[in-house]
């Protein structure tokens, strides 16, 4: 609803627009219809209030916050901050539009940049200032119809004023008050936007978070508010959604609609292993959905325009050779094989681009399975049924019916010789047709196979026992699969193996094996419908077609270790108006979709402003676990002047995830306050300064009560001129008996120039905590330099990957998409720091 | 490749410690160095290699005729020179098959993945490298014998056209000296690659078999002969050649 721009136009957003041009390749001018004056006035704060239509309570809090702004001086303590002219900055701005204005009327340039930065459509209302109060009604509104069972509230701070002000009222700026500190102050008396969120007791809450506190940071400009409230025993994260409901997922054993994917579920992600599902989310989205189909079309998935998959583009691995007539420019193997595949949004895909299929690794040897029980189930999967005799009082009987042919014949024997030699009984007849069906009563071997392979042939499905099974094993039954189901044809000349399924997941579920067994199958659909044989209808169900060649390759599809490169056939996009689907894993934070490795995220997004001072506050009671992950990339001509601190009650536990790049100065310490017994607090963060920047970072852990634990983890990296500096309080209370708190501290500097503080600071009240600190401060080594550049790295490459290798232990715990970004805007930073 | 050291002059903050080595190592062949600790051996090496800080005060190296004294560390890399480090450096945070996979690419221009791990795998076995390498920073935790023998991993899949080996045996037991020395034969055996071993123990070169032998005192090569000359000495130390006997 209102953007809260920097202050000298002129001036410092000519600077932030170069700054934009530079990443992005363009700048739109935004204009403004409405502005209050320069500067701060107590009118001005009153102004805003108004225009917000706020109850007089959050007046008389804004009214505090500003007294205490003007009383408190500029702090010195830390960095540089007399650059603010606090006078020259438009606290208030509304860009044009009222808030009831139709998207229509969002003027062309601003639309124009968000198609550019590849915004979503259902956001960039957002973005916009357009439609807010309906779009945030729609989109907050049918994220609460998911959760409303479970009571979370979830909406922005300006609505949940309204809405909740008993809420608020109870918790907004108890953890933070204005008195605190000039900037928290400052918020309080100007701020617009930020998230309120509460998550009642036990709630373990799955919602898409981040994306819309940093969405109304967007709209809502430089001094949000967000307010987090955390009830007893409940779970809050951040991450976003961006599949359909009907998406097949991989779990390794099976496959599954991503709808019904519940939390702790394990799913092979895209280096092959397993992780765990934590979160689920939720999130309805209106605009474009695509639809990717791979070589073939059983394979096609949908997702959003903004979905990262992993991809090598073909123009990267063309072939080197002059264009000639009537030939299509070729994809090198040597260069697809050698080049590492990135995430990339599925917007910017490509026809011919190459996704990834993985075969997942896992495997579980399970004895039970010899060679003869696994030729048993191949044949029992291609032909074989369960069924029950109603005659003989429900005893189920396993059959395998085989054609009338030769060959079927010595296939029935051999499939009745193989059961015996499992000392089963069964016996081989004729059927009036002529076919020849072979049929045990064995119940061991009913179960076996039913267990293993399913009953009919729609729901045929291979256990999770079989799908972990070693992959040579998994090949003995697929090749008896395709004795019993499967045929030789030539095509691509080459002679191909096809058969065919109707059950949809046990034709991925092969397609997995064979990929497990180093072979690309193709995957197509028949669709079914009525047909007639012999007059007579019958109804056919949809066929999915199997079809492979061993030793050989399919098109262009490649093979790299465990995963197969597969180029895109054709990319489909129509509109979409439904709940999208997404979930965060552990570690590797990407999961497979009908086998192919996609992501879950949005990219980072890039802002300019000249100061930004927002505030966020965590409640977090007993027994509740919040985490809250940012990354910093504003332009560097930002102050960014934040206040971000939790209160950990019995039990609770709260995370920082912070990296901070951007920014001209940063300052910024996430707190815990360790209140009750046994509450735990953790921050991670990371900052990067370089040329003329002020990363002064670090964090607070303040130990209230006995047996709370708390870890720091502080990475800092320095360039140039650049100036980090890590500020740490510990305070241990007298009462806070057995305390353990660790602080770890490592500083990596690039440039002689470059420079590195730090200051811990510790108050420790007690004997019996334990405390470790440790500080550490590397310069790029000439020994690490010389004995990369010795196995021939560049310099420049050489300092990328020392600097990478000294923040992994954050860009290992950030979101897939931060830390890909984080490593990009590393790399392009270390490229310029080279003499 | 010809890899050639014309009277090279080495200081380090203005003190001399390589003064005028001369040698010519060519692919295919086995060079010892031989000296006691401070004799100039590694410092030889390290400007051979190209680091930064020893900038040859006189004479030259060349690759093939051309000199490479202006070249950076890495295009000498890319030329096809190898060095072993005495001590190789732990780097934080850098997987090793990651780095390897981009100090193959970077010195062969591409790199086949498949064939690459499978080179790592036979090198790993070859070594009895037993702990698993995936998911390892890059020399960091190794212990001293793993980092020596990663190094010499390092040969077998970069594949240089000559490797200098500095002290490939220091800190090492029995056991891994003899592993190590027969890896090193065999890898230069399988690619013909030139060899250049700076030891100042003999031990290693029991399992080798060296051309040309090269003693080291005072920043000198003071004798050069074939492998007779380790057993002399063995026998009489590098106190005889001190007074630059020849």
């Amino acid at each position: 609803m209102m953007v809260v721009m920097a202050g000298n136009d002129n001036e410092l957003l000519g600077y932030a627009d170069e700054e934009y041009k530079e990443r992005y390749g363009f700048s739109d001018k935004t204009e403004y219809t409405y502005k209050t004056e320069k500067g701060l006035s107590e009118n001005v704060v009153r102004e805003i209030s108004k225009v917000k239509g706020e109850p007089d309570w959050m007046l008389e809090k804004r009214l505090t916050g500003y007294k205490v702004f003007k009383n408190k001086p500029v702090p010195t303590w830390g960095a540089d901050l007399s650059g603010i002219d606090f006078d020259d900055v438009y606290y208030y701005l509304k860009p044009t539009g009222k808030k009831e204005d139709a998207w229509e009327k969002v003027p062309e340039d601003i639309k124009k940049t968000f198609d550019k930065l590849g915004i979503p459509e259902a956001e960039r209302k957002f973005f916009a200032g357009a439609e807010i109060q309906y779009d945030s009604e729609v989109v907050y509104g049918h994220v609460r119809e998911e959760l409303d069972k479970q009571g979370v509230i979830f909406t922005d701070t300006d609505s949940a004023i309204k809405k909740y002000p008993e809420l608020v009222k109870k918790y907004f700026g108890t953890v933070i008050p204005a008195s605190d500190n000039k900037f928290a102050a400052l918020n309080t008396a100007v701020f617009s936007g930020g998230s309120f969120i509460y998550v009642p007791k036990g709630v373990k809450v799955a919602m898409p978070l981040q994306a819309y506190f940093r969405i109304n940071a967007e709209k809502a400009g430089q001094f949000e508010r967000t307010l987090i409230v955390a009830d007893e025993g409940s779970d809050v994260t951040y991450i976003e959604g961006c599949l359909p409901a009907d998406e097949l997922v991989s779990r390794g054993d099976t496959f599954q609609r991503i709808d019904t994917i519940k939390e702790g579920d394990a799913v092979p992600t895209h280096t092959g292993g397993t992780q765990k599902v934590n979160k689920k989310f939720i999130h309805l989205h209106k605009g474009t959905m695509l639809e990717i189909m791979p070589l073939s079309k059983g394979n096609s998935f949908k997702l959003t325009g903004e979905h990262p998959v992993l991809c090598v583009k073909r123009k990267n691995v063309l072939e080197k050779r002059k264009p000639r007539k009537n030939w299509k420019p070729e994809v090198s193997t040597m260069s697809l094989l050698s080049i590492d595949p990135e995430f990339v949004k599925a917007e910017n895909l490509e026809e011919g681009d190459f996704i990834v299929y993985v075969a997942p690794k896992l495997t579980k040897n399970d004895p039970q399975f010899d060679e003869t029980t696994l030729k048993i189930l191949g044949l029992y999967l291609a032909e074989g049924s369960v069924s029950s005799n109603k005659a003989l009082h429900g005893i189920k009987s396993v059959s395998f019916s085989f054609g009338k042919s030769k060959k079927e014949s010595l296939l029935a024997n051999e499939v009745n010789l193989l059961i015996h030699e499992k000392g089963f009984k069964s016996s081989v007849c004729r059927s009036k047709g002529g076919y020849y069906i072979v049929s045990s009563y064995a119940k061991e071997l009913v179960a076996l196979c039913e267990d293993n392979c399913g009953k009919g042939a729609k729901t045929k499905l291979l256990s999770e026992k079989i799908m972990k099974l070693p992959a040579l094993k998994q090949k003995i039954l697929i090749d008896y699969y395709w004795k019993g189901d499967g045929n030789i044809y030539h095509r691509y000349g080459k002679d191909m193996l096809r058969a065919s399924t109707a059950s949809r997941f046990l034709a991925y579920q092969i397609q997995e094996i064979l990929a497990r067994n180093g072979i690309f199958a193709n995957l197509n659909i028949r669709r079914g419908g009525f047909d007639t044989i012999l007059g007579r209808k019958i109804e056919r169900s949809d066929q999915y077609i199997i079809e492979y060649t061993e030793g050989k390759k399919i098109g262009e599809v490649r093979k790299k270790g465990n995963t197969f490169f597969v180029p895109i056939k054709q990319i489909k996009k129509y509109e979409f108006n439904d709940l999208v689907y997404n979930f965060s894993v552990n570690k590797d934070e990407s999961y497979l979709v009908k086998g192919f490795a996609v992501h879950n995220c949005t990219a980072p997004i890039y802002m300019s402003s000249s100061l930004h001072s927002a505030v966020v506050e965590i409640i977090v009671h007993k027994d509740a676990h919040v985490r809250y992950v940012t990354i910093q990339n504003w332009s560097r001509n930002v102050y960014n002047l934040v206040t971000q601190r939790a209160f950990a009650y019995e039990n609770a536990h709260m995370e920082w995830i912070d990296a901070n790049i951007g920014s001209k100065v940063n300052m910024k310490y996430p707190s815990v306050y360790l209140k009750e017994r046994g509450a735990k607090g953790e921050i991670l963060s990371v900052a990067v300064a370089g040329e003329n920047q002020v990363q002064d970072s670090g964090g607070k852990m303040l130990h209230l009560a006995p047996d709370t634990t708390s870890k720091i983890i502080s990475k800092s990296v320095s360039k140039k001129n650049g100036v980090s500096s890590y500020r740490g309080q510990l305070y241990v209370a007298k009462n806070a008996s057995n305390v353990k708190s660790t602080v770890r501290c490592d500083a990596l500097l690039l440039s002689k120039e470059s420079k590195t503080n730090t200051y811990p600071y510790m108050d420790i009240k007690t004997d019996d905590a334990t405390i470790t600190h440790e500080a550490v401060v590397g310069k790029i080594g000439d020994e690490q330099l010389f004995y990369l550049m010795s196995r021939g790295l560049t310099e420049e490459e050489a300092l990328t990957t020392i600097v990478l290798g000294f923040i992994d232990p954050l860009t290992k715990a950030l979101p897939m998409e931060y830390s890909l970004e984080l490593k990009r805007l590393i790399k392009l930073d270390t490229s310029n720091s080279v003499a | 490749m010809i890899l050639e050291v014309k009277n090279l002059h080495v200081s380090i903050e203005n003190k001399e410690i390589v003064k005028g080595v001369n040698l010519k190592v060519k692919e295919g062949e086995v060079h010892v160095i031989m000296g006691h600790n401070g004799s100039g051996k590694t410092t030889l090496a390290r400007s051979i290699m190209g680091y930064p800080k020893l900038k040859p005060t006189q004479g030259d190296i060349l690759v093939d005729g051309q000199s490479i004294v202006g070249l950076s560390v890495d295009k000498r890399a890319k030329l096809g020179l190898f060095l072993a480090f005495q001590n190789p450096v732990e780097v934080e945070g850098v997987g090793f098959i990651n780095f390897l996979h981009n100090a193959k690419e970077s010195i062969s221009g591409s790199v086949n993945t498949k064939e690459l791990m499978t080179d790592i795998r036979s090198n790993a076995v070859n070594l009895k490298m037993v702990e698993n390498l995936v998911g390892r920073s890059l020399n960091q935790g190794f212990s001293g014998g793993e980092k020596k023998k990663a190094e010499v991993l390092q040969i077998g899949v970069l594949k240089p056209k000559i490797a200098i080996l500095d002290e490939p045996d220091s800190g090492l037991d029995i056991d891994a000296v003899r592993i190590v020395a027969q890896n090193i034969n065999e890898i230069a055996k399988k690619t013909g690659m030139g060899l250049v071993i700076i030891t100042h123990y003999s031990r290693i070169l029991s399992y080798m078999e060296p051309q040309f032998v090269h003693v080291m005192t005072d920043g000198k090569i003071v004798a050069e002969g074939g492998k007779e000359l380790i057993e002399k000495l063995e026998k009489e130390g590098y106190e005889s050649f001190s007074n630059g006997s020849k």
